[in-house]
């Protein structure tokens, strides 16, 4: 029969068939051929033609004037906008009257205890640890005014991204129109999405709060319709053999079988939310983030490291105890779990009541440790010793200006100098060779749409640093990679280093880049790729071992050397691996060269913060608009073929 | 061997009424499947030319059987052959196309929702290939979770469930998790929460494709006391004919989605529908299927009819080969005292040799009659002539 099915394949001449890519580019360039010469014709070529851009900043302009004129009036705000801003404001002021009113004793207990229960008691120590490092730099209000947005920022986007998932995994029409969104809400910058909701909440809390969801809320959805499609179909057959009910086959297998993913959901949602919790600190969030943000506004590297570090701390228990209570689940629940559970409650109370009693809920003013002082002492050290003039090596400000100069002005100036038609042809050619013709056309949209909004050259120049920091990336993290996947001890010892870095938000890593750097491009070009080598490590190492044994054992038996196996077997089966390794590498580098707008990264981030601090939203929106452009441009432009079908998180 | 047909043929008590009828059941998977069945045109194509004339896929193809009271019913078929579409039409798992569906009378295509929920919470229930454990529970509320579907009390279900994790050999692990067991165990798991809900009818999909051989070989015994313990009436999907063999009291080959033959393993063995059953059973040992029924003749005088070892008539060949060789003399096939016939070593060898069939083909038929391997004389609703083969 299968003789019978199999197509009979049309005899391409060898050389055409043998390589799609030449097929590809021999269409486009005849495309090309006809619409170029036209193009430049009419409009001519260098930069973005005039003629084509629509200049939005005015109806933009009105749009924010009539919102801010008619917030305290108009129904929709009354009835809608109005509720659901008071009530975040009102529960973020719950959550956070609850933290203070606990004491810093109590919430020690608290999320020690939880720890414990959850995680084990390593963890425990170390979250218990953790909080009081907090309170010991003078940051325990800070501290809490973060962990309260983000308490009321988390359970919001569970319950929203649980209720998507749930009407994703459980309706194919849901899933189909709901995936493209969350594919591209995960690939856009944090900073995207900060203006929209300022344009509607104005700045503040609720504004902060929201962007939050907004942002967090995508992961949660995505693993729970993940969860839910992913069910072992044997077993839901087998449950429906029994004559279960719809609800409940939901109740008893669908959301039971999907605890794993909705667990990892619920992790990767508080790390997106403290993430954003802290850059919102441009849109009012307060907090850490805010501590952060004044203190690199002013290049103090002391204060910013003070806020800085409880953040990572923050982040890296919130993790660790989210992942423990995922990796415990298969195993069985201890005997008396519920006693000891109770026990946890009690001993937390019993702090709660007698630190009240003691009358010591604030941090006592004595123990704090002023951190602040010696590291700016150092930093200045630095800048007077390190800056410049090393004798060989030269300075770190040397570097970047080198950096700068070097690398990239010429960048900039290349790309502003191409025609226009070019860019958009090699961003086509580029997308089309590595995934689709409809992501080459989504590219080639979204990077015309940029030109229409008439932010061409600043988005030029984000692309620079954004190239210029994925060419440094993969390098660096392509070279670190495959010495990883080659030597299990440097492995081991990389694992826990990358495991912290890759849970630190964005926003920390402009910390010791500005005490490095100084301000400028250069510095958020570093931050960009500090933050993205850990994943690209990561992907690299991980797809080279996970290369089929039998492939390498055979070609070992050949007789290969190990740099030809690398070569010739390792990295052609790594391909995939290797191309979501870029993909990622472009994404993440891209939401910190725009973050890096804070500190002297110019381009569209700065158009967003500026347009933040000068209330000139337009400006700012236009710039969020081009940055959801560009965004797309490079994810569609580094999409491989295969990521819709590979579901990884 | 024997033990195992004989037990299955002495527990099934006949009445007449089928537990299954299945009649011109049809299953196409594709767009617009309707047409298919009722086209006579469409339904004669071979499946490669349904698929590039219409894109449908038929998996089960006019299909039409009975599943009497109490016995082992045995599909069997290479992986592909829409054996296991078939079962999961029996209770709407899948939903079929065409044709209908009866347990006791009832129709099951006409069921509204809550009838088929009733059916398959209470007639009939099914044990899978792989299980279809839920991983979070423990074994016992996995044997319980079909009470627990229909609304039992937890202590009651719990109680119940108790009971039947003893049945098939798991006390001491009901605590633990399905992680926590072995293939076989897990499938004594799949078999418990079956059999927890006392169903009229047990499904099985092909339960022990995935066990090591000794395991599988440990859980067919369990079937088979099982079986004999209760006399439940079973569907057993299998793509092995060994296994077939062993549990079946009657076997429908499938092929291409169509039944290619039906009848006990005797039938199957001894007189092959076509050359694709024929080169299905070439390897069985046949002695070890075919009983004395096949081998033996007339006696020829009453004088032979007297003497010599007797068997019983659904004794195996190679039991009676051991008896005629022990005593050197043909043997008697004695039934209730009466004798039906002599075995000796010439009919016992042809019937090995496979060349009894030539014979019956070319009408010298053994007095025995259609070989059949049941005592009662059923009249055999769906025998061998009247499949489409």
């Amino acid at each position: 029969m299968a003789t019978l099915t199999a197509p009979t394949r049309k005899a391409f001449p060898p050389g055409l068939s043998a390589s799609p890519a030449v097929r590809k580019l021999a269409a486009l360039a005849l495309i090309a051929a006809v619409l170029v010469p036209l193009a430049v014709t009419r409009w001519g070529g260098g930069t973005w033609p005039a003629a084509l851009t629509v200049d939005l900043s005015e109806p933009l302009g009105r749009a924010s004037d009539w919102i801010i004129d008619n917030r305290d009036s108009h129904p929709l705000f009354l009835y809608f906008f109005g509720h659901v801003s008071n009530a975040v404001v009102v529960a973020v002021r719950a959550v956070y009257l609850a933290l203070l009113a606990v004491g810093w004793a109590g919430v020690t207990a608290v999320a020690g205890l939880v720890a414990w229960r959850v995680a084990g008691l390593r963890l425990a120590l170390g979250t218990a640890a953790a909080f009081l490092a907090c309170g010991l730099l003078g940051m325990w209000v800070p501290t809490m005014q973060t962990l309260a947005l983000m308490a009321v920022a988390v359970a919001a986007s569970v319950v929203v991204g649980a209720l998507l998932g749930l009407a994703a995994g459980l309706s194919d029409r849901t899933d189909r129109a709901l995936r493209p969104v969350l594919d591209t809400m995960q690939v856009l910058p944090a900073f995207a999405y900060l203006l929209p909701v300022v344009l509607v909440f104005g700045i503040g809390v609720p504004a902060a709060v929201l962007a939050t969801v907004v942002y967090a809320a995508p992961p949660m959805a995505r693993l729970t319709a993940l969860g839910l499609r992913g069910a072992d179909k044997e077993v839901l057959e087998a449950v429906e053999s029994l004559g279960a009910t719809a609800r409940q086959r939901l109740l008893t297998a669908r959301l039971p079988l999907a605890r794993k993913e909705l667990l990892l959901g619920l992790n990767q949602t508080i790390m997106m939310a403290l993430s954003m919790a802290v850059i919102a600190s441009v849109i009012g969030a307060g907090g850490l983030g805010d501590r952060v943000y004044q203190a690199l506004a002013s290049v103090d590297v002391g204060a910013a490291l003070a806020a800085g570090i409880p953040i990572v701390l923050l982040a890296v228990v919130l993790d660790r105890v989210t992942g423990a209570a995922g990796a415990r689940l298969g195993q069985e629940p201890a005997p008396n779990a519920r006693a000891l559970w109770a026990y946890a409650l009690v001993a937390t109370a019993a702090v709660a009541v007698a630190g009240r009693f003691a009358g010591r809920l604030e941090w006592p003013d004595g123990w704090v440790l002023g951190i602040a002082e010696p590291v700016n002492r150092a930093v200045d050290w630095m800048t007077a010793h390190l800056y410049s003039g090393v004798p060989v090596v030269g300075g770190t400000a040397d570097w970047a200006g080198r950096f700068t100069t070097w690398v990239l002005d010429p960048l900039r100036d290349g790309l502003q100098w191409l025609p226009w038609w070019s860019v958009l042809l090699a961003v086509a050619a580029l997308a089309w060779l590595i995934g689709t013709w409809r992501t080459a056309l989504t590219a080639v949209l979204a990077m015309a749409a940029i030109g229409v909004l008439g932010v061409w050259k600043p988005s030029l120049d984000t692309l620079s640093q954004v190239l210029a920091a994925v060419a440094v990336t993969l390098v660096a993290g392509f070279a670190t990679g495959i010495a990883a996947a080659r030597s299990d001890r440097f492995e081991r010892l990389l694992r826990p280093v990358l495991d912290v870095f890759q849970t630190m938000p964005q926003f920390v890593y402009l910390i010791p880049v500005v005490a490095l750097f100084g301000v400028g491009r250069a510095p958020a070009v570093a931050a960009a790729v500090v933050y993205a080598l850990p994943a690209v490590v990561r992907i690299t190492a991980q797809g080279l071992r996970q290369v089929d044994a039998a492939a390498l054992e055979s070609a070992r038996s050949l007789g290969a050397t190990s740099g030809q196996q690398l070569r010739q077997v390792q990295l052609p089966l790594a391909r995939p691996a290797l191309l979501l390794a870029v993909n990622q590498g472009v994404v993440l580098v891209l939401a910190v060269v725009i973050i890096g707008g804070l500190v002297g990264g110019g381009a569209l981030g700065y158009d967003v913060v500026f347009g933040l601090a000068q209330g000139d939203l337009a400006t700012g929106l236009v710039a969020g608009a081009a940055i959801v452009c560009l965004g797309l441009m490079l994810d569609r432009v580094t999409q491989p073929t295969g990521r819709r079908t590979k579901k990884g998180a | 061997m024997s033990t195992v047909n004989d037990t299955a043929t002495t527990t099934g008590t006949r009445d007449g009424a089928p537990v299954f009828s299945v009649d011109g059941l049809w299953k196409v998977f594709g767009p617009k499947a309707h047409r298919v069945p009722g086209d006579p045109e469409l339904s004669a194509l071979d499946p490669a030319a349904l698929r590039a004339r219409t894109g449908c896929t038929a998996a089960v193809r006019d299909v039409s059987f009975d599943v009497r009271k109490g016995e082992v019913f045995v599909v069997m078929g290479l992986s592909g052959s829409g054996k296991s579409t078939l079962v999961r039409c029996l209770t709407r798992l899948i939903e079929p196309t065409a044709g209908a569906i009866a347990i006791d009378g009832e129709d099951v295509r006409a069921m509204d929702r809550s009838r088929l929920r009733a059916l398959r919470r209470h007639r009939a229930a099914m044990v899978f290939q792989h299980f279809g454990l839920l991983p979070h529970r423990t074994v016992l509320d996995n044997v319980a979770y079909g009470l627990e579907i229909q609304g039992m009390g937890r202590s009651e279900r719990r109680e119940r469930a108790a009971e039947v994790v003893a049945k098939v050999g798991l006390e001491g692990m009901e605590q633990r998790r399905p992680a926590q067991l072995s293939g076989g165990q897990r499938q004594r798991v799949g078999l418990a929460r079956a059999l927890a809900v006392d169903p009229e009818v047990l499904l099985f999909d092909e339960p022990f494709s995935a066990l090591d051989p000794l395991i599988r070989r440990d859980m067919q015994e369990e079937v088979v006391r099982l079986h004999r313990e209760e006399g439940r009436t079973m569907v057993f999907i299998t793509h092995d004919l060994q296994e077939a063999l062993k549990l079946g009291d009657r076997i429908a080959l499938m092929r291409d989605g169509r039944v290619v033959q039906l009848g006990t393993p005797e039938e199957i063995v001894g007189s092959p529908a076509d050359d694709y059953v024929r080169a299905f059973v070439r390897d069985v040992p046949r002695e070890q299927v075919m009983t004395v029924r096949t081998a033996m003749r007339p006696a020829a005088s009453a004088e032979e009819a007297g003497r010599g070892p007797a068997v019983r008539p659904d004794a195996t060949v190679s039991e009676a080969i051991e008896a005629v060789a022990r005593a050197g003399t043909s043997a008697r096939v004695l039934d209730d005292g009466r004798c039906l016939g002599v075995v000796d070593s010439d009919g016992l060898l042809s019937v090995v040799a496979d060349i009894g069939a030539d014979r019956r083909a070319a009408g010298e038929e053994p007095a025995g009659g259609v070989p059949a391997r049941r005592r009662e004389p059923a009249p055999q609703t769906p025998t061998t002539s009247e499949e489409p083969v």
